[in-house]
């Protein structure tokens, strides 16, 4: 930063300088993101008892990448009667929110790219304006089962965001804070400081109604391949589904992290107040989310491998008259908790 | 009470559990995948591929162009011309299989009454071109030439069931 | 010029083109879509004004769940233009008017006599951690509590409303519950009968 504003003028150097963090954040997080899809055929594969893709590069890591080749030089096929301009931008309407989500996320004590106080307002915020991308997608294709994916897709989304925002309430009510790194500070202390313990509820519905946000199975009526051949993104082809297929999985990492950083402690180490924090205090905060978010990532493969697809009115009433009741009993309890300082959580 | 019970099943997704508990275990079962070009998989002898036609020990075709194969065929997919050549035999001057009508059930070689037309083990072929998909006599011969050792030892370890 | 007041015209005018595309598109999906993109330029312009929570709910509601709403209602429609155009002349007279009595109206409220800068002082820059939301709550629970508990208290009643207005009992529609059907488990549905074989296979 230093060397930078030396030779440049003042602005120019933040710019780049920011410029620069944010594609230190992307570029992983694209490979991270690419290895995840490589991740799901394998453990799909090994939880039917195949072995998943195996061919290209040693155990099939060169898929990926082949994968990605393969999609950059096929084809753009716009269908004749579409909306040409929505048709190509809604592919970058669910990338771009899901990446610029990462803006406000806390990877260590001091690693965040932007530092607000209402971070987790902002990214309930844009996991919402996800939808559009979808809705645009399937308007625009003039295709009825791309206009049948969007509209089950949207209804699904705007459903499963009140439960998960009552979840997000109910962590901000125990950590005080709307900032992300405050919520994993709220949480210092050992494993069970974190937040997954008294707000256990909060946890599992917060999770499934990411599943569920994501379009993923076995909330995937969006796609639906038996009724409506791939929903949404049908008539894509070529980069453009690519860049959808990107947004999905980068939004299941992000829900993933996010559910690893509000209720298991973010970049905090598990072994935190036992004997054994000495022992690995050199391993840094950021291998930590890493993994506590890679518990997170497995279990939307699980739930793939595991859960046959739900019918949308089942869909529904499990949004509406299950999870959000039990939210709201929830947050009355952790408001109860705060305001009587239970110990040992909300001291 | 059992509404009560379910009702908290359901609550605590203890089913859910369970099918995540089963798929859980198959993640670290023992994987039966054959890695097909390196491993194969084992094969009968009674295995029905590509079709072939074959020779007695002199080098004379078997067929007779008896036509019974082709009265046989389900699916029509054999095609017989017959002539009689210059020493006066039955020969066939066609005998074409088109395989994309073929259903590979084998009754051809069931019918065959000199064991000409067989099925082998041969299934590993792709066809680029329109037309190459009827095999002629002269193709036929040449897969009968090339895998006669193994169709003759598989008729023989099924003589007895014949 | 700073970058701020860079950004602030950057985002009006943004704000501006969207909201006269709004209303002038023919197409009312693309209209809808203007409309995202006004709320979108309006936050901005609140963000710089350092109304971050508003900005964000304004995001968060309007983009994020309202505008879905909308978009889902228009996309279904199948809007006659030709029909829609049939009376344009006729009323073309009485819209203009109300258009002038409203943009009077407007004027003499938010004009300069009320809201120009000599009317206020500049708000001063609040430091990096202050929290625009932490004081938003502390008012809305405190001062502003009646009209608060108020607005709920209207909204609920109009959320009952619209459920009373479009509930209705229709006998010939068949339909499932998934409630009662979750309940059900095999042992209802199969009975599974231990019994020997009738015959030995020989």
């Amino acid at each position: 930063m230093e060397l930078l504003d030396s030779f440049l003028p003042h602005g120019l150097a933040t710019v780049i300088w920011i410029v620069l963090k944010i594609v230190l954040i992307v570029l992983p997080l694209m490979v991270l993101v690419a290895y995840y899809t490589l991740a799901e055929r394998k453990v799909i594969g090994f939880m039917q008892v195949r072995i998943g893709p195996n061919r290209v590069g040693p155990n099939g890591l060169g898929q990926p990448i082949a994968d990605a080749l393969k999609l950059m030089f096929k084809e753009i096929i716009l269908p004749t009667k579409a909306n040409k301009v929505l048709f190509l931008i809604a592919p970058l309407l669910t990338l771009g929110p899901a990446l610029a989500a990462w803006a406000v996320f806390p990877f260590d004590a001091e690693l965040v790219l932007a530092d607000v106080n209402a971070g987790l307002l902002y990214i309930l915020a844009l996991t919402s304006v996800g939808v559009y991308g979808v809705i645009i997608a399937g308007w625009a294709s003039n295709s009825k089962y791309a206009l049948l994916g969007a509209v089950r897709s949207a209804a699904q989304i705007v459903s499963y965001e009140i439960a998960m925002g009552f979840a997000i309430v109910g962590v901000l009510v125990a950590a005080g804070s709307l900032n992300l790194g405050d919520i994993v500070r709220a949480q210092d202390g050992s494993l069970f400081h974190w937040f997954w313990l008294p707000l256990f509820p909060l946890l599992v519905i917060y999770f499934i109604s990411g599943v569920a946000e994501t379009n993923r199975a076995p909330f995937d009526v969006a796609e639906g391949e038996s009724e409506i051949v791939a929903g949404f993104h049908v008539e894509y082809s070529g980069m453009t589904f690519a860049v959808f297929f990107l947004g999905e999985y980068a939004n299941m990492i992000l829900i993933s992290a996010l559910t690893a950083l509000m209720f298991l402690g973010g970049w905090l180490s598990p072994f935190q107040g036992t004997f054994l924090e000495p022992v690995f205090a050199w391993v840094p905060g950021l291998v930590w989310l890493f993994l506590k978010t890679a518990i997170f990532a497995f279990l939307f493969l699980w739930f793939r491998a595991t859960f046959p697809r739900y019918r949308y009115d089942q869909i529904m009433r499990l949004g509406w008259k299950v999870f959000i009741p039990i939210t709201i009993v929830w947050i009355m309890v952790v408001g109860l908790a705060v305001v009587l300082e239970l110990p040992w959580w909300f001291d | 009470m059992t509404v009560f019970k379910n009702y908290i099943k359901s609550l605590f997704l203890l089913e859910l559990l369970k099918g995540l508990r089963l798929t859980g275990r198959y993640f670290f079962a023992k994987k039966f995948t054959v890695q097909y070009p390196e491993e194969r998989a084992p094969m009968s002898p009674r295995f029905r591929g590509l079709h072939a036609q074959r020779r007695y020990d002199n080098g004379e075709e078997r067929c007779i162009a008896c036509k019974l194969c082709e009265a046989t065929c389900p699916a029509l997919a054999i095609t017989i011309d017959v002539e009689a050549r210059e020493d006066g035999s039955r020969r066939t001057s066609r005998y074409d299989i088109d395989l994309f009508k073929c259903i590979f059930c084998g009754f051809c070689q069931e019918s065959c009454p000199v064991d000409a037309i067989v099925e082998t083990r041969v299934y590993e072929y792709a066809f680029e071109k329109r037309g190459e998909n009827i095999m002629t006599k002269d193709k036929l011969l040449a897969v009968g030439d090339e895998h006669e050792s193994q169709i003759s030892a598989d008729i023989a370890a099924q003589a007895k069931y014949r | 010029m700073t970058f701020e007041l860079f950004l602030f015209y950057v985002f009006s005018a943004a704000l501006l083109y969207a909201a006269t595309m709004v209303i002038t598109q023919r197409n009312s999906v693309h209209s809808a879509l203007f409309l995202v993109l006004a709320f979108c330029c309006a936050a901005g312009v609140w963000l710089l004004a350092e109304a971050e929570f508003l900005a964000i709910v304004l995001i968060l509601v309007y983009v994020g769940a309202v505008m879905v709403l909308f978009l889902f209602v228009v996309m279904m429609l199948d809007v006659d233009q030709a029909s829609d155009r049939a009376g344009y002349m006729k009323y073309a007279p009485v819209g203009v008017l109300i258009a002038v009595v409203l943009a009077i109206e407007l004027m003499l409220v938010v004009g300069p006599g009320n809201f120009g800068l000599d009317k206020f002082a500049s708000p001063i820059p609040h430091a990096a951690d202050y929290s625009n939301t932490k004081e938003l709550g502390r008012v809305l629970y405190t001062v502003y509590m009646y009209p608060f508990e108020l607005a709920a208290v209207i909204l609920l009643v109009a959320i009952i409303a619209a459920i009373g207005l479009t509930l209705r009992k229709r006998p010939q529609t068949r339909y499932q519950d998934p409630a009662k059907q979750v309940q059900v488990k095999a042992a209802d549905r199969v009975r599974i009968v231990k019994m020997a074989t009738e015959k030995k296979w020989s």
